[in-house]
């Protein structure tokens, strides 16, 4: 009776934007008389920090300090539509909404700027706040004053509109190909588990993840690590605890309090440690792809490797519970073979366990 | 650029963490109602008498919903999507799972309302319920779904299917045909704040409708289908979310809600309890995924044949979705140039299951990282070296027939290696995502080469 060390690897991909697309978001900005910055969307914060990001792209768009953009999300009167916060598509698709709107905003701010200054809109940029003529940075004139002039001048509203939206892609039922994208850009990831085994209590203890992430741009480094740890936490609930049927299919011992359902705590956080690199998407907001949803995919397969690699059994019914590791130490640890088929997990299989062998399930093509 | 890649401090965490923050329990309207349901008891039943004259007489009690309050009952979150619809919002004859709301009440009180709960008369007769999926197809399957035992409505197949290349040829060919099932389980959202809602009539006729949605439209938009009201006399307040993960895409509060409240006459607040969250809720689904991969002996994997099925709960909701998202990315961060992949959304009588992070692709995920694994055990090979030698390349086509722009296998596996010391070969250091050629793009990975489609961003203005 010991204690094993094991480690496993899992590589993922994950899509940006809801599967074959179609799901619009939409925003708009407009500039207060002192040249601040308020930008509507209706991208839900579920905590991911969408507001922070859609704040920090639209500052950047529009050459402003970040301090000078408020976000409001807060109601459908004042937002234009956002399918929604799922699907990982915030930063991506309501990233873009936000962005276009303030491209457009920055026109029109270059066209007042072009009054007031003589110059043509295109020989002028915009830097930290101010509006400078490109090559000649002493003439230039502040977004505030471009503002001021906009209201109590010309009688304008400085304001821009922005909608994203990647065409449906119909998929053949036939052969499931599409014949548009069906997703607005794919990240990937590699983790890394290690973990020790006891092989006597069947305890699974995660010591350390390293996990690289493809994110194509981090908009906020802080907030994307902050995916990375936050999925990490319910990749370990996913691999080692949580169930909402401990005996799946059986619906006994369902629990029904928060003592009967153990989710993981700080005290499971395991060492961590994060990697984002950068392989930019062709036109996510400043080449960024998506973080989100994936963050809990990695862990599960790395932890259920890294077990096998310990003590030698594959426990592919998850949770890897204390119960499920030392069944399967107790159980058959080689793979059926026959022929050059070798064939794992025959006892749960839908032929072993249907009683017609599951021929509705494989009898597909006629 | 001075924004964008720096650490900025999030929006609203100080707000957060200093309790400042409003969620919808914290709004508190003059004159508010409160809500409780009545849930069937049973996993499976059918209803044989449902009469709600003495809560109603019952003293605080404001109103009281059934399915003929329902301007339009039955009404599918994706119908938008050519997805079908198969739940009532509230119960009419029959009742699928353990939990499904039957009636509401409004009344003074949560004490009120759970009394007048209680004093509903209803009748059931129980039937026989279903939970084990693999079983769905078997001769004396119990009939619990007026579809059949899956959803019938990919075109007009019951399954979603993807075919690619000549996937007999491949098992053929393959030196070693490895052979998995992962059955990764249903969890719960755990969200700290409960599904809630808060619905105000208000005087010209709107209803103003505080929610936890995780998509204010989204929900908005079911709301009206339901209430068959244009979207003008709505309006959702939102946009803080006390943790959702996929389960607040559900619109499970907010039309009930406004029901009570157009019947009452009366603001109405729905704050479900920890044991509904819980119990009542959706889940993320669990998974049964049969693999099949034909591998040769140096490690390349010619061919992959995969079941899939999801076990959906009592109703489809979004199950069909999922599925089509689960067949799209089967084969993962690798490169398999023939799949045969059946996809089925399986009905049991569990608690309708929904989205959750990673929806789909979670499942396939666990399934085929592990069995890469798998196979890199009985072959023999680095598991690393595996990965690298299949990993997606510029130009590689999915299996459904998506050319690949910009994929970073092998960016994310030779980081991962460096990160923890791992000696690789120097023929895989030195890989890149970069168009196969030379060994790397051997004969069975040719046919499937292609060219990118490039500027493809959903870029109206």
């Amino acid at each position: 009776m010991a204690k094993h060390k094991g480690r496993g690897i899992a590589t993922i991909e994950y899509p940006t934007g809801m599967n074959q697309n179609g799901d619009p978001s939409q925003a708009w900005v407009k500039l207060k008389p002192d040249g601040r910055v308020d930008v509507f969307s209706g991208t839900v914060d579920i905590g991911q920090g969408s507001r922070t990001v859609h704040t920090q792209i639209v500052a950047d768009t529009l050459g402003v300090p970040f301090d000078w953009v408020t976000n409001d999300n807060t109601n459908t009167d004042s937002s234009a539509v956002c399918t929604g916060s799922f699907a990982s598509r915030g930063t991506f698709i309501g990233g873009n909404a936000v962005r276009f709107a303030a491209e457009q905003a920055r026109e029109r701010i270059l066209d007042i700027a072009s009054k007031e200054l003589e110059i043509a809109p295109g020989d002028l940029d915009i830097v930290d706040g101010e509006v400078v003529a490109k090559g000649a940075p002493d003439r230039k004139i502040g977004i505030p004053e471009v503002a001021a002039a906009a209201t109590w001048n010309y009688g304008e509203l400085i304001t821009g509109t922005g909608a994203a939206l990647k065409p449906y892609a119909d998929v053949n039922n036939d052969d499931g190909s599409v014949e548009l994208e069906p997703h607005s850009a794919i990240s990937y990831a590699a983790c890394v588990a290690e973990v020790e085994v006891d092989d006597e209590t069947g305890e699974v203890k995660v010591e350390r993840l390293i996990q690289v992430y493809d994110v194509g741009r981090a908009i906020n480094p802080t907030l994307v690590e902050g995916q990375i740890e936050g999925g990490a936490m319910m990749g370990l609930g996913l691999g080692l605890l949580e169930e909402a049927y401990p005996y799946y299919p059986e619906t006994d011992h369902r629990g029904g309090e928060f003592g009967a359902y153990l989710a993981p705590a700080l005290e499971d956080l395991p060492d961590v440690d994060n990697l984002i690199i950068e392989n930019p998407s062709e036109d996510g907001p400043f080449g960024a792809k998506a973080i989100g949803e994936m963050a809990n995919n990695a862990q599960p397969p790395a932890i259920v490797s890294a077990i096998y690699d310990a003590v030698g059994v594959w426990v592919t019914q998850l949770p890897a519970t204390p119960e499920r590791v030392l069944r399967a130490l107790d159980g058959e640890k080689e793979p059926r073979r026959d022929g050059k088929r070798v064939i794992f997990d025959d006892p749960v299989s839908i032929r072993t366990v249907s009683s017609d062998g599951g021929k509705g399930f494989f009898e597909t093509d006629g | 650029m001075k924004a964008v890649g720096a650490r900025l401090p999030r929006y609203d965490g100080v707000a957060h963490v200093t309790g400042q923050t409003q969620y919808v329990d914290d709004i508190r309207v003059r004159g508010t109602l409160w809500t409780k349901a009545l849930r069937s008891p049973h996993a499976n039943a059918a209803i044989k008498r449902l009469d709600t004259s003495k809560a109603e007489a019952l003293s605080g009690v404001y109103a009281i919903v059934t399915h003929k309050d329902v301007p339009h009952n039955v009404y599918g979150h994706l119908e938008a999507l050519g997805i079908p619809a198969d739940e009532p919002l509230l119960a009419v004859d029959e009742v699928r799972y353990k939990g499904q709301p039957i009636a509401a009440v409004a009344a003074v009180d949560e004490d009120t309302a759970r009394e007048a709960v209680d004093l509903i008369e209803i009748e059931y007769e129980e039937r026989a319920a279903f939970f084990d999926i693999r079983k769905a197809m078997d001769p004396d399957w119990p009939n619990i779904h007026q579809w059949g035992p899956v959803y019938p409505h990919f075109g007009s197949y019951n399954h979603r299917r993807v075919r690619k290349g000549d996937i007999d040829a491949a098992f053929e060919r393959a030196d070693t045909i490895v052979e998995g099932v992962y059955r990764p389980q249903a969890i719960e959202h755990c969200p700290i704040e409960p599904q809630t809602a808060l619905v105000v009539p208000e005087a010209n006729g709107r209803l103003t409708i505080y929610s936890c949605t995780q998509a204010m439209y989204f929900s908005m938009g079911v709301v009206a289908a339901h209430l068959q009201w244009p979207l003008n006399k709505l309006k959702f307040v939102g946009g803080t979310v006390g943790g959702g993960f996929g389960g607040k895409v559900d619109t499970a509060s907010e039309t009930i809600s406004a029901l009570l409240a157009l019947k009452a006459k009366r603001p109405v607040k729905w704050r479900w309890t920890r044991e509904e969250e819980f119990l009542v809720s959706s889940t993320r689904a669990p998974w049964h995924m049969e693999l099949a991969d034909a591998v040769t002996s140096d490690g390349w994997i010619l061919g992959r044949r995969m079941t899939t099925l999801h076990d959906a709960g009592a109703y489809a909701r979004f199950s069909p979705y999922g599925v089509t998202k689960h067949a799209f990315h089967h084969t993962g961060a690798y490169t398999i140039p023939n799949v045969h992949f059946d996809g089925f959304v399986v009905f049991s009588n569990r608690v309708p299951t929904t989205a959750m992070r990673g929806f789909g692709v979670t499942s396939v995920s666990f399934a085929v990282e592990t069995h890469m694994n798998r196979i890199a055990e009985v072959l023999g090979i680095d598991p690393l070296q595996l990965r690298l030698k299949n990993a997606n390349r510029i130009g590689d086509t999915t299996p459904n027939r998506v050319v690949l722009k910009d994929p970073s296998t092998v960016p994310v596996v030779l980081a991962a290696a460096d990160r923890v010391g791992y000696d690789l070969p120097a023929e895989y250091k030195s890989m890149t995502n970069a168009r196969r050629s030379g060994d790397l793009l051997p004969e069975h990975l040719v046919a499937q080469l292609g060219e990118p489609e490039h500027s493809s961003n959903g870029g109206g203005r």
